[in-house]
């Protein structure tokens, strides 16, 4: 059921195709996706966790819409229950979220355009989480320029929307769920990002900073104090990048 | 302190220590690829951190897991997601059915031993 030969190819700088068309193909594509399914089963599975720590469902959906990054939404909730002071939720989310500058910095160049300002930048960057980035990464490379940033922000806003009611089913759900069914839920967002990652990695470098990033985490959990997270991508991911440099030196013949 | 006690104070929380810390990287972001081309080396670079950073937040959930995960054994945690990784490659690179068969594994696991 992997769609990636699913969706017909896109015809490079189709002109009779306008932005609106593209953010309907990007909300359909989202609508349609596995990763879609698997999002709104991750959400319900947080709409349950609000409802167990008494955060009010409002407040909840809210930080689906603003937060937009479902481990920092549980840390957020999980903070609130446990009663932490706002600058240390703060702290642990703001650490806990540091992945998301190289994911927009690696997915806003191919969603630049000429006639929009800085600000629809900003607009699109606040859209990349896990999901969205994911499938943006994937989709967007192959794509004509002009419609990449329509297609992204139908794709993206559709995800938001279904997390939105998602969180709210999850939350009405709450406790008629048999429990081994809402630890499903709970498993899913490590299970998916781990496939979803794997679906992704094309390249080489890509499967290597996957596997770095899986094997120094449990090292810099256990040693690394609290920036673990941070250290196991700046060192992990740096060590597939230089391996790729390396490889590629040597293929070019020792020439820069 | 009546705004702090009051009905308000998850939706302050929500903005304040949600929303600031997390948009705070994606607004940098949106500065430092200013005038960066689509094809550079730095780009490379920032995605492999980011392909590990991802690659950590998933074994620390799978190790550290939050709330009512840790009824299931490590050990079987791990096999869950070994389960998974192994049917999505043997089963034709299948998103759906490396997902389906790891929560499959998982569901039996939390049901066994919850």
């Amino acid at each position: 059921m992997s769609e990636s030969s699913a969706s017909p190819p896109v015809p490079a700088g189709d002109p009779h195709v306008s932005g609106g068309r593209w953010a309907l193909r990007g909300a359909w594509a989202a609508a349609k996706s596995v990763q879609g399914i698997v999002l709104f089963a991750s959400f319900v599975g947080f709409g349950g966790l609000i409802q167990d720590v008494g955060f009010p469902l409002g407040a909840a959906i809210l930080s689906t819409l603003l937060v937009w990054a479902l481990p920092a939404q549980v840390l957020l909730v999980g903070g609130y229950a446990a009663g932490s002071a706002a600058p240390v939720i703060a702290l642990a989310v703001g650490l806990s979220s540091v992945r998301l500058f190289p994911m927009a910095a690696a997915i806003l160049p191919y969603l630049r355009s000429a006639r929009q300002g800085i600000g629809i930048q900003f607009l699109a960057a606040h859209f990349v989480a896990v999901t969205a980035w994911i499938e943006g990464m994937r989709r967007l490379p192959g794509m004509a320029g002009e419609g990449r940033l329509p297609f992204f922000f139908g794709l993206s806003s559709t995800f938001v929307l279904m997390s939105m009611v998602a969180t709210a089913v999850g939350f009405y759900l709450a406790g008629e769920l048999p429990r081994a069914l809402a630890i499903g839920l709970l498993f899913l967002t490590p299970l998916s990002f781990l496939i979803q990652l794997s679906h992704n990695a094309r390249d080489f470098v890509d499967r290597l900073a996957l596997a770095f990033g899986l094997l120094l985490a449990p090292l810099f959990a256990a040693y690394g104090g609290r920036l673990d997270l941070l250290w196991t991508g700046l060192v992990g991911g740096g060590a597939a990048w230089a391996v790729h440099w390396f490889l590629r030196r040597r293929h070019k013949g020792g020439g820069s | 302190m009546t705004l702090l006690d009051g009905a308000l104070w998850p939706y302050l929380l929500v903005i304040l220590a949600g929303f600031l810390p997390t948009e705070i990287w994606r607004s940098l972001a949106v500065v430092f690829v200013r005038g960066l081309q689509e094809d550079s080396e730095i780009l490379v670079l920032v995605r492999c951190v980011a392909t590990a950073l991802l690659a950590a937040v998933v074994a620390r959930l799978v190790l550290l897991p939050p709330g009512e995960l840790l009824v299931v054994p490590l050990a079987l945690r791990i096999a869950a997601v070994a389960c998974g990784f192994v049917v999505y490659l043997i089963a034709w690179r299948s998103v759906f059915l490396g997902i389906l068969s790891g929560e499959l594994f998982i569901i039996g696991s939390a049901w066994y031993f919850g």
